[in-house]
């Protein structure tokens, strides 16, 4: 059960929103003020209970959200300093993402919602993580050119302004973190492939193998199953060479296609600022690349530090109340859609 | 007051009551899924009964065996409401929730719900002064399993749940066995009132952490790991 000692005076002030997201691995819950200011936000990750299986189960996925929903909302509550009653809407991702994770946080936001009479927001996942870079840079002004990449998405977005996007690459097979779970669970690294990587390749040559840079030059597409496979049949015959030089050289061709890519469009689009999100945005590698590749264009790098990268609920609270005020309150009877697209314009 | 909810089975229910005796209810037996149809449902049924969140005691949710989706939808929806009103939550098996309105048989009582893939979850009960006894532990399995336990009990027995129906065929070749019509597929959100009630007199409820759904099965991955040599 919930409870708040905190005093009336020191209340969060503001329209608070309580977000919701339970769109994969992670059981996220936090408070946030106004669209802007963050008082809470617990994320607590599933990582060890897929570890062995190499992946994300749905179904263990799912199970997990629902025992851990009520424990997380409440530590989000106390750490804000404020109850059910102080929330002005209460947001949840409602896609895209596993079906039977998202109906958990859809049906916990909408308990609230009804037990509080207060709006409630469906928010979508890949938006909410376009909104959370004006999270830590409020002074964010679009045009914006963001790569979004992690195990389940890698799509470059241009944003126009606040609320209206434009995908122009999105990848054709494999996500950008897929590739990395893959090509560590190949080279024996453990799960999660991205940090598990990113460790390895410290002591490795990224010079030691040139391996294929897939479909560069070509558009803003992206496609990575080709590179995973260049990866195996390269380690099959050359066994002698190190893992640290492969997966140094691995993570070299992914961050290459990365980073290029999202100059490229940020060029095409006259964008001034390149951002990234999604987890695979933590890989200290790509980080500074875009940032080098920023400053040599001209342009700014807005790289969020790692905790509003990887999916949280910080940014869905965010997005809620930015879409309740341009959109308004989504009905109880919404639901959630596994396939949700990002909504664009033209 | 109590609410209670059912979602172990496509139907989406919900009822109020009081005192053990159902207020109002709502029971759509198929239509809009569980998750976009329980929270208006519930707000419907507040509204045109006049009850008020605040004279909600406690929230009862069946707990399956039942479908996932639906489970999950369910029993979240009451934990969270749960937590949020701060009132004491129980969760009663659906399986129970079929057999109940059907007490008064003399026969051996089997709920059987589909549990897709060729299975069914069953349980079996007998009637006992002021309700049922269950039989044995909650099952799943092919509904072959369940014929063949029924043919081993050899006795009178009534056959009920969306799983006796869906496998109609197999069943009706058991001797003295009857299946009970499509009014009772569904778990009874009215039976969950009073199941409930009977509960919350006896202060036998849990913290909404304390509540989840008897799934009876894991997870495919899980399955499939054991099954691979060590
Ligand atoms: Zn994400």
């Amino acid at each position: 059960m919930v409870t708040s000692q905190a005093p009336t005076a020191g209340r969060p002030r503001g329209e608070l929103v309580l977000g919701i997201e339970t769109s994969c691995d992670e059981t996220a819950a936090a408070v946030v003020a106004d669209g802007r200011e963050i008082h809470s936000s617990i994320v607590s990750s599933q990582v060890d209970l897929h570890a062995r299986f190499g992946g994300v189960v749905p179904e263990i996925a799912s199970r997990a959200h629902l025992e851990l929903i009520n424990v997380v909302v409440a530590e989000a509550l106390v750490e804000a300093g404020c109850d059910f009653a102080d929330l002005h809407a209460v947001a949840a991702c409602h896609g895209p993402g596993l079906a039977g994770a998202l109906l958990v946080g859809v049906s916990a936001a909408k308990a609230v919602a009804v037990c509080r009479s207060i709006p409630y927001v469906g928010v979508n996942h890949l938006e909410a993580h376009l909104q959370a870079a004006w999270l830590d840079e409020p002074d964010l002004t679009p045009p914006l050119a963001v790569l979004i990449a992690s195990g389940g998405h890698t799509m470059i977005v241009i944003v126009e302004s606040r609320g209206r996007y434009r995908v122009v690459g999105q990848t054709v097979d494999d996500a950008a973190g897929e590739a990395f779970d893959k090509v560590a669970r190949f080279l024996g690294l453990g799960y999660p492939g991205g940090p598990a990587i990113d460790a390895v390749a410290t002591s490795g040559d990224p010079r030691a193998v040139r391996f294929p840079r897939p479909m560069a030059g070509e558009g803003f597409d992206f496609s990575f199953s080709g590179l995973k496979t260049a990866v195996v049949q390269y380690v099959r015959k050359h066994p002698e060479v190190p893992v640290a030089d492969i997966a140094a050289s691995f993570q070299e061709a992914v961050v290459d296609v990365l980073s290029t890519k999202l100059l490229a469009a940020a060029e095409a689009a006259g964008a001034r600022t390149l951002v990234l999100g999604g987890g695979v945005a933590a890989n200290r590698n790509l980080r500074a690349r875009v940032d080098a590749l920023a400053a040599s264009s001209g342009r700014r790098a807005y790289l969020p530090g790692p905790a509003l990268c990887t999916d949280n609920a910080a940014m869905i609270a965010a997005t809620g109340w930015f879409r309740l005020h341009s959109d308004g309150p989504t009905p109880l009877s919404g639901g959630a859609t596994p396939g949700l697209r990002l909504p664009v314009v033209g | 007051m109590l609410l209670a909810i059912d979602t172990a089975t496509p139907q989406v229910g919900v009822a109020v009551g009081v005192d053990g005796a159902v207020v109002g209810r709502v029971e759509l037996a198929r239509g809009q899924r569980h998750a976009e149809a329980l929270a208006p449902a519930v707000e419907y049924l507040l509204r045109a009964t006049g009850i008020s969140l605040d004279q909600l005691a406690g929230i009862a949710v069946g707990t399956g065996p039942g479908l996932f989706t639906g489970l999950r939808v369910g029993v979240t929806t009451a934990r969270v409401m749960a937590q949020v009103l701060r009132i004491p939550i129980v969760g009663v098996a659906s399986l129970d929730l079929v057999a109940y309105p059907l007490r008064h048989t003399p026969r051996l009582l089997v709920a059987a719900l589909d549990a897709r893939r060729h299975e069914v979850f069953w349980a079996t009960y007998r009637t006992v002064p002021g309700g049922l006894q269950r039989v044995g532990d909650y099952a799943v399995g092919d509904p072959a399993e369940l014929v063949a336990e029924l043919e081993a009990h050899g006795e009178e027995a009534l056959l009920a749940g969306d799983g006796a129906l869906r496998y109609r065929a197999e069943f009706e070749a058991v001797d003295r066995l009857e299946l009970a019509g499509p009014e009772f597929a569904a778990p009874s959100a009215g039976a969950l009132i009073e199941l409930a009630h009977a509960r919350f007199e006896r202060e036998e409820f849990a913290q909404p952490t304390e509540v989840v759904p008897l799934y009876l099965r894991r997870s495919d991955a899980e399955i499939e790991w054991d099954r691979k040599p060590a």
